[in-house]
């Protein structure tokens, strides 16, 4: 491929324009390298922009100025699911997870469009906005996070979560569930139906459980929040349970998926839980549908019989579609789980390994890592860590490294822990959006 | 002609050292560096308020902790977990791209009668190895100034709490007989200095 830099190229032109009575245009054109149709080096469009792709963005326009970047999302402003549980507890205001794009459009000189890709073309290497525009690329970038399989919970679609919230992204469900909790009669039950492995964010529903529990013992104690889960165990779980204990006591019980806690339909009106044995009607109801990679994912067939997107993980380049790149909870990332802080990482890798291809280069050795506080109660907090490398191409946790907060530690770390987790939401947004 | 030879010989090392660099199970100084971001900001300019700024902070300092981190030998929350996962050089490649990047001080507003008891407190016991109110860094001496207040607190708490055993021990003598309120003060004072 033609190493040809932005300011080379300006050069060209410039020399062009110069002697453009004498030299024929013909040269000049021939002197255009292939990829410079866009950008000095080629043009990368980023499909999503959260933890993942606004990452992509950036870092890529961070390493190579040169590189065109477009960045298309389909909504103004972004709101965050990491620490939208808090909102549930009382303790945080959406806005404070709420961004917009203006910084990485003026500080970061990438091309941020409004627009909801609704088809995409490999071969030609163009993709289709809901708004009939056309955008070509070099490389793509694919970052859409979640979709839902409500074919999996009888009685239950997209609707019906405007009623039951699933309120798993953040934004106008999450406000939806606050309100139906802050409505609630003290002595109700708020259910939380957590689905089955893998999806999005593994803490996410035992941490919820424990904001809405801080909820509920300040201001209706009499109250519980009950888990109905598709699975037997669960991340963190030793710490989620003794935490549970400590200060909600028998506020907060876990069903398990023998226990009877799969839930197979829901009945919207009477806001009742079926399961496979019993049923759950409660008075505020959270179901978390089982999930798949994100909708223009299934739509664009990068995903494949599992609903999620295979990749190569040194890369994230998929491995159904040449040119178009994966990244976040939509790809299959080996060891990583579906979290923010996973999807930042991956989109460093790819941004690296995107960098180096326009370039001419060999993608690089990857690094990764990832992080995962949750917040039991104000002044608890607890984390999960760990930091990984490709290993006969897939992705592995570096043996001895990483692990879990201790089960015997002091409150005092417990509590900067907590502070922790907020001041890693401060930075890995600003990483985003700054 | 023998400084020709010697030069080239260099260059011809130089290209295969950079060579073996890039080969596969080497990982870049900024592919390591770029996983601290999610927490410490990026470029490892930390947007608040327990995290430190740790972009533009010396090498040798940097080394150190790190490597402390890894051998449990420092206490952290997390910092022992993470730092397992890097080899010895690794964690050396991501300290030296961390002090090559710049600066950011922290926005933060400073009160300034707690700026000013701050201030006594460092010119009385602290600018000896602190020079220029904390901006200078030398004999692993870190940059205090403009560093997140709630992060120098930390860090002032725990070595208060360490008292003789926090490293270096002359620091741990004299952070131990100061008051919650004085700690305070010194984390206002550094932090108002950018």
């Amino acid at each position: 491929m033609a190493m040809f830099t932005r300011r080379k190229f300006v050069k060209a032109a410039g020399a062009c324009t110069a002697l453009g009575a004498l030299a024929s245009i013909n040269a000049c054109t021939a002197s255009t390298p292939k990829q410079a149709s866009g950008g000095g080096k080629g043009r990368v469009i980023v499909i999503g922009g959260g933890y993942g792709g606004a990452i992509a963005a950036k870092y890529i326009k961070l390493a190579d100025a040169d590189i065109d970047v477009t960045l298309i999302e389909k909504d103004k402003k972004y709101v965050s699911c990491p620490l939208s549980n808090e909102v549930l507890g009382g303790d945080r205001n959406i806005d404070s997870l709420t961004f917009g794009y203006d910084t990485l459009k003026n500080k970061r000189g990438i091309n941020v469009v409004q627009d909801e890709v609704v088809a995409i073309d490999p071969d030609k290497h163009t993709v289709k906005g809901k708004s009939g525009k056309q955008y070509a690329y070099d490389k793509l970038v694919v970052s859409p996070g979640v979709d839902f399989r409500y074919d999996k919970i009888d009685g239950y679609d997209a609707q019906a979560a405007e009623k039951i919230p699933h309120a798993w992204k953040a934004g106008p469900q999450t406000v939806t569930l606050r309100k139906q909790l802050e409505a609630m009669k003290d002595g109700g039950v708020c259910y939380i139906a957590a689905p089955p492995n893998p999806f999005r964010c593994p803490p996410g529903p035992y941490e919820r459980a424990a904001q809405i529990a801080h909820y509920f013992k300040m201001h209706k104690p009499k109250s519980k929040v009950i888990i109905l889960d598709a699975k037997d165990k669960f991340s963190k779980q030793g710490l989620f349970m003794q935490g549970y204990k400590k200060f909600y006591g028998d506020m907060v019980e876990w069903v398990s998926g023998a226990g009877g806690g799969i839930i197979e339909a829901i009945d919207a009106n009477s806001r009742t839980l079926v399961g496979e044995v019993e049923e759950y009607k409660g008075d505020v109801v959270n179901l978390i549908p089982p999930q798949k990679a994100g909708k223009i994912a299934q739509i664009a067939g990068l995903a494949d019989d599992s609903g999620w997107c295979p990749v190569n993980q040194k890369t994230f380049e998929s491995k159904l579609h040449k040119d178009v790149y994966v990244i976040g909870d939509a790809c299959i990332a080996g060891k990583m789980p579906k979290s923010g802080y996973a999807a930042n990482s991956q989109g460093k890798v790819c941004a690296a390994a995107i960098v180096a291809t326009l370039n001419g280069q060999e993608p690089g050795e990857p690094s990764y890592v990832n992080t995962c506080y949750s917040i039991i109660s104000p002044e608890w907090g607890i984390s999960v860590a760990a930091v990984y490398q490709l290993v006969d191409g897939k992705i592995v946790g570096v043996k001895g490294a990483g692990g879990l907060s201790p089960m015997d530690a002091t409150a005092a770390t417990r509590a900067i822990e907590a502070k922790f987790a907020r001041s890693w939401f401060k930075n890995v947004a600003a990483d985003m959006f700054t | 002609m023998k400084n020709r030879k010697a030069r080239l010989l260099a260059l011809t090392a130089a290209v295969i050292f950079s060579g073996s660099l890039v080969a596969e199970g080497v990982r870049t100084p900024s592919m390591l560096a770029n996983t601290c971001a999610g927490c410490h900001g990026t470029l490892g300019a930390s947007a608040g308020d327990l995290m430190p700024i740790i972009g533009g902070m010396e090498k040798e300092f940097l080394q150190m902790i790190l490597l402390e981190y890894k051998t449990g030998e420092r206490d952290s929350t997390i910092m022992g977990r993470i730092a397992k996962g890097y080899s010895d050089a690794e964690l050396k490649a991501i300290a030296a791209f961390m002090a090559d990047q710049e600066w950011v001080s922290s926005p933060v507003k400073t009160d300034s009668k707690m700026v000013a008891i701050g201030q006594k407190i460092h010119d009385k016991q602290c600018k000896t190895c602190h020079e220029d109110n904390g901006r200078v860094q030398e004999d692993e001496a870190p940059r205090l100034a403009g560093q997140w207040p709630e992060y120098t607190m930390y860090y002032l708490e725990w070595c208060h709490s360490k008292g003789k055993r926090c490293q270096p021990r002359k620091m741990g003598k004299r952070v131990m007989k100061l008051s919650k309120e004085e700690l305070k003060a010194m984390a206002e004072f550094y932090a108002s200095e950018k």
